[in-house]
């Protein structure tokens, strides 16, 4: 168990006692909570993919932001052409970036390590929906524009999708423990550290349940291998330098975020305000993870 | 009264089926930490004396919880937490022997055994004072528990505890004191369940009150014996080190 299960683990504790005092914790104070959690970890986590990718490759700022801005561009036009077909690609590649992000730290051998990146990303996701079907269904029929994401759920796709992936991350983390390519140790805190995961899934509502993933085991444990990456580069960075590093494009992020907010609100953006955020997370999804993978290329 | 009746368990009584096998599988264990003490060298002693002692003590409370769950049918809380109250601090205890050559002090010793004993004090409190089921009653005394639990749990992963090894040097030690941990992450996490299940908490329902002492019985017995079973695996390859040299 590392400080970040060890946080998250203690949250779900404190969450169980919510719970208890409170039999449920309304909507609007999930959505709060995990906003809350979310701009102060999440969104800063990928606030300096310009600071990773220029200590990576050579790179002008004008390069990066027009690549970076393009391909956030490219990726709100494919939502508009085809919804369904970004929402795939959206948990394709979410489910890429979580799974590279908690396996990096092992010397996989080249030839396995994107699948295994994949498979143990694939099957968080599937287990996330698995244990919340009716709470999603719901959620995504309480917009007109929303509801064409429950194709996800017809023919009982993604309950096969579930078995498998989780069969196969767990056959995936046998070989690579056999293969002397992670330590018992290691196999030991993955497979707990899934179990945990499925505990908690199929314990907390679907909103709560991502956040605490995405908060403790996903955007802190970057924001510290970025720390630590820096703190080698630059010889010596404080915690205040780092957070410095990490305030404009955060600012910046939420500024966007209130402004679309604020235009759906108002019926300006013809968007749910539910479809607007799968979009906007998507969006920098993809450009961050593209930046991270070339940032794990080198991280050992 | 009660221990001068023979007691019979009837073939479908699973609880005092458990109570019993804990019973003598804790004084089967307590026999053999003792009698194997002669098989480790002086600076091991100490360790399996206490781990000989954890299951003693269990032992005889589970003699006496399972003549009370014959003869009563209830679930022996009390008896339970006397067991916990003097067994848990003694298991922190542990974790001071084996890093006390890394350089552990008194103070960490303390600290643990104030940890234990606060986590298992509260959780009496919140459990057998709850006559009502009162849920705030339960989980204000739930939280207060849990962080004694945290503590010991920081410690042992990431805290002193997990330091002191990785100085000691030895990687039997560190090993040791790795599996141990494992016990308190894993093995302790019934506890916290069990309490949820009970009247006004959370996870209320899921099991009956009888489900939960089977559950309590199998969990006590691999946590204890278990824990012992990796101090005297740590003992017997650090002294034949020792012999070695």
């Amino acid at each position: 168990m590392n400080k970040f299960s060890f946080l998250y683990l203690t949250t779900c504790y404190l969450l169980a006692s919510i719970f208890t005092l409170n039999n449920n914790i309304d909507i609007s104070h999930q959505i709060i909570g995990s906003l809350f959690l979310i701009t102060l970890f999440g969104i800063p986590h990928g606030a300096i993919d310009n600071v990773i990718l220029k200590s990576e490759v050579k790179i002008s700022n004008l390069k990066f932001y027009t690549l970076y801005v393009s391909c956030i561009i490219i990726y709100i036009i494919a939502w508009f052409i085809s919804p369904i077909i970004s929402f795939y690609i959206f948990l394709l590649i979410s489910s890429y970036h979580f799974g590279e992000s908690q396996l990096a730290n092992y010397k996989i051998s080249n030839n396995n390590k994107k699948i295994v990146y994949l498979l143990w990303g694939i099957s968080l996701m599937s287990t996330l929906f698995y244990y919340n079907e009716v709470e999603l269904i719901n959620l995504f029929s309480s917009f007109n524009d929303t509801e064409i994401l429950n194709s996800l759920f017809y023919f009982n796709f993604f309950k096969i999708v579930f078995y498998v992936s989780n069969f196969l991350t767990l056959l995936s983390l046998l070989f690579l423990l056999f293969k002397n390519q992670i330590k018992a140790s290691m196999f030991k805190s993955e497979l707990f550290q899934l179990f945990l995961l499925h505990i908690t899934f199929y314990l907390f509502p679907v909103i709560i349940s991502f956040t605490l993933y995405f908060v403790f085991l996903h955007s802190l444990k970057v924001l510290s291998q970025e720390f630590n990456y820096l703190n080698i580069l630059y010889k010596k960075l404080s915690v205040s330098k780092f957070i410095i590093m990490l305030t404009p494009h955060t600012l910046l992020s939420l500024a966007f975020l209130a402004v679309f907010i604020y235009l759906s609100q108002k019926n300006i953006v013809n968007i749910s305000i539910l479809l607007l955020t799968i979009i906007g997370i998507s969006v920098i999804t993809l450009p961050h993870s593209i930046v991270m993978t070339k940032f794990y290329e080198k991280f050992k | 009264m009660l221990l001068n009746v023979v007691q019979s368990i009837a073939p479908d009584n699973y609880v005092a089926f458990t109570f019993f096998i804990g019973y003598i599988a804790m004084l089967a264990a307590s026999v053999f930490f003792f009698v194997e003490r002669n098989s480790v060298s002086d600076k091991w002693k100490m360790s399996l004396l206490v781990s000989g002692l954890i299951t003693g003590i269990a032992a005889v409370h589970y003699y006496y919880m399972r003549d009370y769950n014959l003869v009563t049918g209830d679930s022996p809380t009390f008896f339970r937490y006397v067991d916990w109250i003097l067994t848990v601090p003694l298991m922190c205890v542990e974790f001071y022997l084996l890093t006390k050559l890394a350089g552990a002090t008194k103070s960490l010793l303390w600290k643990l055994i104030f940890a234990s004993t606060w986590m298992l004090v509260c959780g009496y409190i919140g459990e057998a004072f709850n006559v009502d089921g009162t849920t705030s009653h339960s989980v204000t005394w739930g939280v207060l528990s849990t962080l004694g639990y945290l503590y010991i749990l920081h410690s042992v992963w990431m805290g002193e505890v997990a330091g002191l090894a990785d100085s000691s040097g030895s990687e039997v030690v560190k090993k040791g004191v790795r599996y141990l941990a494992w016990f308190v992450l894993v093995g302790w996490a019934i506890y916290p369940v069990g309490y949820m299940c009970m009247d006004g908490g959370w996870l209320n329902g899921i099991f009956e009150a009888s489900t939960l002492d089977i559950w309590y019985n199998i969990a006590d017995a691999i946590n204890k014996i278990g824990f012992g079973l990796v101090v005297y695996t740590i003992a017997i390859s650090e002294s034949k080190k020792e012999l070695a040299k």
